[in-house]
Order: C-alpha cells, then sequence, then structure tokens
C-alpha cells in the first residue's frame, strides 16, 4: 500500500495495484456519510482500431463503447439496478471518448456495494437477444440527442475540425452503426479492454483504505485473468489542418449556436506536459474571454453574447481543441469582435495582475471541486488516464508564469486552425 | 445517526440558520427571498437579481464587481429564480474558499457578506433608480432565456405541461415571468418594485462552514442595512383535487422524438403526514432504475430512453416525463396508464418497497454530504412550517405499508396528457 498526503489539501490518498494489474485509489473523507466509488476502464467511442499484442487487428462499429456500457447492467438473472436497490445505492454509468465509468454512491452496505460494482463490470452477460432488445432504446438515445441543439453544435466543431479521427463520431454511434452490433463484437471488446490491467477503481468517502483493499484482494484471487499484452490503439494520421472551415446544422432555435475554436497543432504530449498545455490553455482562454475581461463585457454589451457564453479545451494525447461560443444573434459579428481583441491581446501580452487575478480564481475553483466526491473521483481517474495527477494542479498552478500563458496564447490562437459550427433555424 | 443541527437566530427581520462545521472547504452561504407567485410581480421580481448582478455602490462596472469575485479566490456567485408552492423564491448563493487552504490575510467570510450584502442592499443607482444601460440588457437576458426555452425539448415538454395544467391559477407562470411585460419595466418602476420586494419578502439566510451563529448574526447587521418591519412566514399551498375530466394537448414542432408528459394531482405536500407515503408511491412509479416506468417502458418494451417521474412536495404535484417515438404514442400512453393502475389496485412487491426505501434512506443520508443539499432539505422546513429533521423523516419512511401507498395512490388523479409531436407527413 502507498500512501501519498498532500498537506496544503488536508487530503491523502491510498494505492494498491492487484497482482493481475488493476489499480486501486482509495480516499478517506472523514465525516463523510457517502462513499462514491468509479469502476473506469480505458476505452471509450474513440477506440475503435485496435490490436492487443499476440492477437489480431480489429475493427469494430462506432458506438460499441457506449453500447457495451448499457448491456453490462444486464445479468442472467436481471437487471443489476435491482441488486443495487436493495443495498441502498444509486448506480450508473458514462460513456466519453476515452473512458467508461461504471459508478455507485451508498451510505450504507459500502463493501457489498463495492464488490457488485466489481462483480458486474467483471462478468459480461450477452445474448442475441439483449443485443437485439437494447438497439430500441439506443436509439431512442440518439433521436434524443438528434433534437438537441447544444450537442449538436458541440459535436459540429469536432466534425468541422476532424477528418479522420475516431474523435469525430458521435459518442452513442448511429442508428445504422449500431445496428450492425452483436455480442461477438461487444465480446471482442470487452475481452481486450475490460482486463484488470486497463482499469483503475476509485473509491471516496467515509471508508478505511485497509478494508478496501483486502475486499478487492480477495475479489480478485478469485478471478483468473491471463497477463495481457499491451493494447495498441490505431489511429490513421489525421492531417494538422482542419477538415471544414464552418459547418451549418439546420434546427429550430431562438437564435442562432455559434461554436468556434482551434485544432491544436502541439499534439502528443503526455503526464505533467499535457497537464501544463491543458491548465495553461485554460488560463489563457479565462484571461482573453472570462465573464471578468474588457471583451467579455463589450460582446455582452453589444448583445451579441448572453449568459450562456462559454470556452473550453479540450486535451488528450492525441487531439486537443478548442471551444468557444454559445447563443448569438450574429456569429459573424461575433467571431470578428473576438478574433481582433484576440490578435490585439496576443500583440500586447496579458497584464500580471490580471494574470494573478485569473489565477487565484482557478486555485479556488480547483478547492471547490475538492469538496465533491464525484467530481474528485472523475477527474483523478481522467488525469490519470492520461498518465497525469489531479492532484498536481494546485502546484502546478503556482508554478506557472505569465509568459508562458502569453505564449500559449500565441500558439493555440493560430487563425489557419480555426473551425466554425452553427446551428440555425431552418 | 449524528444530528445536523442548524443554529437559529435573526438580525434586522432576516432569519439566519447556521450550520458550524469544518468538513468542507469553503463557506456556503445561501440568501432565499420569496413572495407569492404573482402576476403582477413576477417579472419585475425575475428581472430583479439579474439587475443586481451588473453593479454595487462600491463596484458600480461590472467588470470591477466581477474582479472582486475572483480577488476572493473565484468565490461561486449565482442565484437562480424559481417556483416553490405558491411563491418565487430567489436564491443567492455564494461559495467561499475557507481562509485556511489560501494564503489570505483578511477573512473571506467577511469579505462575502460584504459583497452579497451589498449586491442584495446597495445596488447602483443613478437618479434614484437602477442604471438605465443595465435595466436594458438585462430585459434582453431574460428575454433571451424565455425565448430559449423551446430549444431544449425536454424542459420545454415538461414546463408546457404544467403550464396547462395550471391555466387557471398562478403556478402556470412562468419564474422567469412573462415576455410580454418586460418592455414595460422602466429602471423606475424596477427599482420601485424591488423596494418593495426587500421590504416585504421573507428572507432566510444560510451559512454551512466554520463559523458560529453569533459571528453570522454581526455580519448580517453590519452589512444588510434593510428597514424591514416584519419577517413573514410561508404559507404552505394546499393541493385539491378537480371533478374535472382529463384533458390531452397535442402541439407539433419540428422534433425527431416526441415528448410524452403526464400531469399528476396528489394531494399530499410537504407539511401532510402523509408525505412519506407519497415518497414512496413517486419512487415505486418512477424515480429510480428499479421503479415501474423504467423497467416496462423501457427495458420490457424498449420504448424510450427516459421515462421517469417527479412528486413536488410543495405544490402536491406528480408529473411523469419520457421521450418516445412518434408511432408509439398510444403504446407508450396505455403502459405509463397501466402503471398508475398496477399501483392503485396495489401491485406492489415487497422488494419494490424495500427497495424504494433503501434508495430514499441513501438520498436523504447522501444530502448530509453537501453544504447546499443540507441547506435545500432545511428550506423545506422553512417553506412548509413543518418542522421534519431528516433522521425522522428516515423513521417516517422505513415505517411506511404497500396499504399506504396505495392509499395515495388511489387520491393521485391524472389531470393532463401533453405530447410534443413532430410535424405530420401530408
Amino acid at each position: 500500500m502507498e500512501v501519498i498526503t498532500h498537506e496544503r489539501l488536508k487530503e491523502t490518498v491510498y494505492l494498491e495495484t492487484m497482482d493481475n494489474g488493476l489499480q486501486v485509489y482509495v480516499l478517506p473523507k472523514p465525516g463523510f456519510k457517502k462513499t462514491y466509488a468509479t469502476f473506469s476502464t480505458k476505452f471509450g467511442s474513440i477506440d475503435n482500431h485496435f490490436q492487443v499484442a499476440g492477437e489480431e487487428e480489429t475493427t469494430v462499429p462506432d458506438g460499441i463503447a457506449h453500447f457495451l456500457e448499457h448491456k453490462m447492467f444486464e445479468e442472467p438473472e436481471g437487471d443489476i439496478f435491482a441488486t443495487f436497490a436493495s443495498q441502498g445505492a444509486s448506480a450508473n454509468a458514462f460513456t466519453s471518448f476515452d473512458q467508461t465509468v461504471y459508478l455507485f454512491s451508498a451510505t450504507d452496505n459500502i463493501l457489498k456495494n463495492l464488490e457488485t460494482l466489481i462483480d458486474f463490470v467483471q462478468h459480461p452477460y450477452f445474448t442475441d437477444q439483449n443485443v437485439e432488445k437494447e438497439k430500441g432504446i439506443i436509439g431512442q438515445e440518439i433521436g434524443m440527442y438528434q433534437d438537441n441543439p447544444d450537442w449538436r453544435v458541440y459535436f459540429g466543431i469536432i466534425e468541422a475540425m476532424y477528418a479522420v479521427h475516431p474523435v469525430h463520431i458521435d459518442i452513442a454511434g448511429t442508428v445504422e452503426s449500431i445496428g450492425t452490433i452483436t455480442k461477438e463484437t461487444l465480446y471482442t471488446c470487452y475481452n481486450a479492454f475490460y482486463h484488470p490491467s486497463n482499469m483503475l477503481l476509485f473509491v471516496v468517502g467515509g471508508v478505511d483504505p485497509e478494508e478496501v483493499f483486502s475486499l478487492v484482494r480477495s475479489n480478485q484471487m478469485k478471478k483468473e485473468y491471463k497477463p495481457q499484452g499491451e493494447i495498441k490503439r490505431i489511429f490513421t494520421a489525421e492531417p494538422a489542418e482542419v477538415h471544414e472551415k464552418r459547418k451549418e446544422i439546420k434546427l429550430p432555435v431562438s437564435l442562432p449556436k455559434c461554436l468556434f475554436g482551434f485544432k491544436e497543432t502541439k499534439i502528443g504530449l503526455s503526464g505533467e506536459a499535457l497537464l501544463r498545455q491543458d491548465l495553461t490553455t485554460k488560463l489563457a482562454l479565462d484571461l482573453l474571454l472570462g465573464t471578468s475581461t474588457k471583451l467579455y463585457q463589450k460582446l455582452y454589451d453589444m448583445d451579441l453574447i448572453s449568459d450562456g457564453f462559454g470556452h473550453e479545451y479540450n486535451s488528450n494525447p492525441n487531439y486537443a481543441f478548442s471551444a468557444i461560443g454559445g447563443d448569438t444573434r450574429d456569429p459573424d459579428q461575433l467571431l470578428e469582435v473576438v478574433t481582433e481583441a484576440a490578435n490585439e491581446m496576443m500583440a500586447s501580452g496579458f497584464q500580471a495582475d490580471d494574470f494573478e487575478r485569473a489565477r487565484k480564481k482557478k486555485i479556488g475553483g480547483f478547492l471547490r471541486m475538492l469538496n465533491s466526491p464525484e467530481n474528485i473521483a472523475h477527474e483523478f481517474t481522467r488525469y490519470r488516464f492520461r498518465g497525469g495527477d489531479l492532484f498536481k494542479v494546485l502546484q502546478m498552478y503556482e508554478s506557472l508564469t505569465l509568459e508562458e500563458v502569453n505564449t500559449r496564447l500565441r500558439e493555440h490562437f493560430n487563425w489557419e486552425q480555426l473551425a466554425v459550427s452553427l446551428v440555425v433555424s431552418p | 445517526m449524528k444530528k445536523t443541527l442548524f443554529e437559529r437566530g435573526s438580525a434586522g427581520h432576516i432569519r439566519i440558520h447556521v450550520l458550524p462545521t469544518t468538513r468542507f472547504k469553503t463557506f456556503a452561504v445561501s440568501l432565499y427571498a420569496g413572495i407569492p407567485l404573482n402576476e403582477d410581480t413576477v417579472t419585475a421580481t425575475a428581472l430583479t437579481p439579474f439587475v443586481l448582478r451588473r453593479g454595487t455602490a462600491s463596484y458600480p462596472e461590472t467588470i470591477q464587481f466581477r474582479e472582486q469575485l475572483e480577488h476572493l479566490y473565484g468565490a461561486g456567485f449565482g442565484f437562480d429564480v424559481y417556483k416553490r408552492g405558491n411563491y418565487q423564491i430567489v436564491q443567492f448563493r455564494m461559495d467561499t474558499i475557507n481562509d485556511d487552504f489560501v494564503s489570505s490575510n483578511e477573512s473571506l467570510l467577511h469579505k462575502t457578506f460584504s459583497f452579497l450584502g451589498e449586491v442584495v442592499t446597495k445596488p447602483v443607482t443613478e437618479n434614484g433608480a437602477f442604471r438605465e444601460a443595465y435595466v436594458a440588457s438585462e430585459r434582453e437576458t431574460v428575454r433571451k432565456k424565455l425565448e430559449s426555452i423551446i430549444n431544449d425539448k425536454i424542459r420545454y415538454a415538461a414546463e408546457r405541461c404544467m403550464e396547462e395544467m395550471f391555466r387557471n391559477d398562478p403556478y402556470r407562470l412562468h419564474p422567469l415571468g412573462e415576455r410580454k411585460e418586460l418592455d414595460g419595466i422602466t429602471p423606475q418602476s424596477l427599482y420601485d418594485a424591488y423596494q418593495q420586494w426587500l421590504q416585504h419578502a421573507s428572507l432566510d439566510l444560510y451559512v454551512v462552514g466554520d463559523t458560529t451563529l453569533s459571528e453570522v448574526q454581526q455580519l448580517v447587521e453590519q452589512h444588510f442595512t434593510l428597514n424591514r418591519a416584519s419577517s413573514p412566514q410561508y404559507v404552505p399551498a394546499v393541493s385539491r383535487l378537480t371533478d374535472r375530466e382529463v384533458r390531452t394537448v397535442e402541439e407539433v414542432l419540428d422534433v425527431n422524438q416526441g415528448k410524452l408528459n403526464l400531469g399528476l394531482r396528489i394531494p399530499v405536500t410537504y407539511g401532510d403526514d402523509a408525505y412519506a407515503s407519497a415518497l414512496l408511491y413517486n419512487g415505486i412509479l418512477g424515480s429510480y432504475p428499479h421503479s415501474k416506468l423504467f423497467m416496462n417502458v423501457r427495458e420490457k418494451e424498449s420504448l424510450a430512453y427516459y421515462a421517469a417521474s417527479r412528486f413536488d412536495g410543495h405544490k402536491g404535484i406528480v408529473s411523469i416525463q419520457s421521450g418516445i417515438e412518434i408511432a408509439n404514442y398510444s403504446k407508450a400512453l396505455d403502459i405509463i396508464k397501466a402503471q398508475l393502475a398496477s399501483l392503485r389496485e396495489g401491485q406492489i412487491s415487497e422488494l419494490e418497497m424495500s427497495q424504494t426505501k433503501a434508495m430514499i434512506r441513501n438520498s436523504l443520508l447522501e444530502m448530509q454530504d453537501s453544504a447546499f443539499d443540507m441547506v435545500a432539505y432545511d428550506f423545506n422546513r422553512v417553506l412548509s412550517g413543518r418542522e421534519r429533521p431528516a433522521e425522522e423523516l428516515l423513521q417516517q419512511v422505513a415505517a411506511v405499508t404497500p396499504e399506504n401507498v396505495v392509499e395515495v395512490a388511489n387520491q393521485v388523479q391524472l389531470d393532463t396528457i401533453y405530447f410534443l409531436t413532430g410535424k405530420k407527413e401530408v
């Protein structure tokens, strides 16, 4: 058992790696009633082409990671939600670009619920019949997202930027792609990505670390896993430039929705370098476009933006992009004003006192995030899968310099890399 | 179970509720201001917090106002406007880092109060009224928010269903007011309405964090200078059944997926002894993945991705939401009605009872890990006049029998069926 104490944050994390490669992290929260646990695999919508060492190269249908997530909840004796409910736990799961997360929160029967979580995720049960039945449910989920303009404009910008990389494929796939999923393709993915060495268990709340480790240890000893070689994720080379400069989708909306952003050219980073680039880019975006900036106020006064205006930066070792925008009466004018202000800022650089204030705000936001067990578990796992450490964020914010942020702004705001996504009424 | 106790006091006719604890990294501060929901005041009251967040006497420019929040380590500041029972509630929230975690020379709690007190009681004014530019631009912001409701079809259908159900009751009003009223609001009329509101609203201030009642009392006296004559109590809503027939409303919009929503009256509210039985009724019907709606509409028939129910214990409403293929309208409606009938007939298994009790118990216990959730639960007491600590509700839930649930089920009355459907083929 490894103990990592973060004194300034008043948090201690315990780690044990099981013999089969499963990493288990425990973060006790004294005084908390609830325990929150996530069991995650590094398998998301982008992992559609892969090869496990010693096995054949495989391509699987779009949306299969999400489909698999749905199907894991079915066991021969019925729906696993019922078991969790009997044990007073609230369970759920979600699939993103690069991970699938199964979770529960509970205040009683913690060890029993933990065992249920581990056992159901480690026990696939797919039949021709239950796979067919799920296609109707997921078909409705896809239909629901098709009607959601926020989702459409967000996916629109990724589709505009990426021609080849599977990040541009909707996480749930399409009605056609999921139509080709069979129990055999599900087992192929399961066997490749649900090996314990590709997974991470995170438990946070009113728990004793040793109790958790001993439960997981004896649970894993009962199951036989052969050592698994490396999973090679195969990505066809993505061109550096954006796929389409501008993408427009028709859907009834009260005002046009506009997102624009830059396709990152500096990719291939991992671990601390990736974290540093992530934080500096976010700080630069906030300094340029945050709610306390002159630009934000100007756009608001010109009635070009409203409360929903925002920005994000999404980074991964093999893709990264920013997305900026919201509802606007005039997308072209919005872009024009932002372009002018960004060019001026790239020339002048940010002010030192603005930089200090923005840094303070980020540190405060990070500390507030630590009040939430859910956020800790999700963020920790996300950082870990990208080779980083969530608890280094505070130190890293403190070590950032104004020069670094200015340089990042100039690097990222490369107009050649700009793409625009719009949703407008038909 | 350890009791969580709010300490109560008051200052300047503001009721004060403080929960001293060191469990969180922040001070959570919430101010609730409630007035009866009324056609004449709903729009001005909704607009008020939007104008208040633009500038105060000390920070008249919005940029200064927001920079000050960033100096407080990015203190979270926000507000919500919503309906509870027959009231329109404006809730201001601040979430500020506890000084222990950052190197701050001054108490961040004191600064938080000085800021929030000024936001609420000392807005920037010109010629004895609100600043004209702020009123004009926030009027547009509220207008855009009202117009954008239609973008999110799930929310739109839910709100339209309630609007139809309460078409002869002030509860039909949207908490953000009415679009047609916005144009008539002037800086002077809004300022007058704001002063009336400050005088007559029920005000409740909550703090959760490392502080004491006496410290908070002093801070309120120092920073909330109001000349209030009384502290009005809330009058709980009485839910009455009607003898009218079920009304069906169909609306056509450009959508892929149909939204089938049902509005039901339930003559049980928070203050009633049968409240725990009503929680069980709603839980068995549709709040959880083991509930009848999820199991039958989704899992058995694959008709929907979501099918759920909600219970509003302040107005006496049960509402049902589902997203379905348009052609499946009759089939889905029949299945939903069959679930309502099965509860009336007492088709409730022991397992459904125990699972639902365990889930309610879990959410009541989990609530105590979140400062704002504890505050929201305690505010039920203020609204209903019924003191019912979570511990007591837990015991009441545990004691509910299937007969109690059937008794509630037989009082539930289907009122409105609302269906949002796509454009018909010509």
